[in-house]
């Protein structure tokens, strides 16, 4: 079997993810997401940032922030009315305010670009960015990196798709 | 002589304004209008920094919020102020405090949490020497 460099980099960042990679009772991955902060709240951020998966992945946002709460919120215009930044014929999600230590389980299955962010902190950046499937999968949509309505700020905190893709999950600035 | 005797004045009205029973305040409840900040937003009953906050809601988002400690003694005076709106040259001015004696005073940046959404600093009073170390944690 001949892999391609994609291929090869993508079983690569599948392995890093495997460190956080906890296994559910029926034997499937379960990949999780952390919604962190500093101390004094100085900055917020989901880790990882961005994130490449296969559709079906089970996926687990848990709150690592002992002084605050965050959400995982799809962006969508049945959700305090954003522009749609997820598939098209995707679910759109919410997971109310999660304590420190709470979690939200979520599982994507439509290929595409799935955006969110946490509702109390998008002011300060706080989105993170979900590949599911590889482009040319049947159905895919990546109508998100084009959807645009979003402060400057915002919009430059996604990181690309293709950096996702190449590395399995990146994290936010400054974060090795 | 005018100007002295206004300015006194001024201090005077000032003193009065801002003097209040600070043993009303002394222990965890304090009285109506203040509120459990993690009874009515979705928050830690305790945060780190801060202790277990009360605000009176009409004074949002500055503030006081009276921060207390794991034993429920007032412990810092918090407030907090949307660097946006100090930018668009809103003022908070006059506001009272929930302790007389200051120990000490840290001022940082906070990125936002439920209640003050958009980025902003806070103001902590310290009431006492060991204050900011009952409240780390």
């Amino acid at each position: 079997m001949i892999m391609t460099r994609r291929e090869l980099l993508m079983v690569a960042g599948s392995a890093l993810l495997a460190v956080n990679m906890p296994v559910l009772a029926s034997g499937q991955p379960q990949v999780l997401i952390g919604m962190q902060g500093t101390a004094r709240g100085e900055r917020v951020w989901f880790d990882p940032l961005g994130l490449a998966v296969k559709p079906g992945t089970a996926l687990k946002f848990v709150n690592r922030d002992n002084g605050n709460s965050h959400t995982v919120t799809a962006y969508h215009p049945s959700l305090f009315g954003h522009v749609r930044r997820i598939p098209e014929k995707a679910e759109p999600f919410n997971s109310g305010y999660l304590l420190p230590d709470d979690s939200f389980e979520l599982t994507l299955t439509v290929p595409g670009v799935y955006d969110y962010y946490c509702l109390p902190h998008e002011h300060a950046g706080m989105v993170g960015r979900i590949v599911v499937g590889n482009p040319g999968d049947e159905g895919w949509d990546d109508s998100a990196i084009r959807a645009g309505g979003l402060d400057d700020n915002v919009e430059t905190a996604f990181p690309s798709v293709n950096d996702i893709l190449t590395s399995g999950k990146t994290r936010a600035p400054g974060l090795t | 002589m005018l100007k002295a005797l206004s300015i006194t004045a001024c201090l005077l009205g000032a003193s009065v304004a801002f003097a209040h029973d600070e043993s009303k305040l002394e222990t965890m409840p304090p009285a109506s209008p203040y509120v459990q900040v993690s009874d009515v937003l979705p928050l830690p009953a305790f945060l780190p920094g801060l202790g277990t906050l009360f605000v009176d809601p009409a004074t949002l988002p500055a503030g006081p919020f009276l921060g207390y400690d794991h034993d429920g003694k007032l412990s810092a005076t918090i407030y907090m102020t949307p660097l946006e709106e100090l930018k668009n040259g809103v003022a908070y001015d006059d506001l009272a405090v929930g302790k007389h004696h200051v120990e000490s005073v840290d001022i940082y940046y906070n990125a936002g949490h439920p209640g003050v959404e958009k980025p902003h600093a806070h103001v902590v009073l310290h009431h006492d020497a060991s204050a900011k170390a009952r409240l780390a944690k």
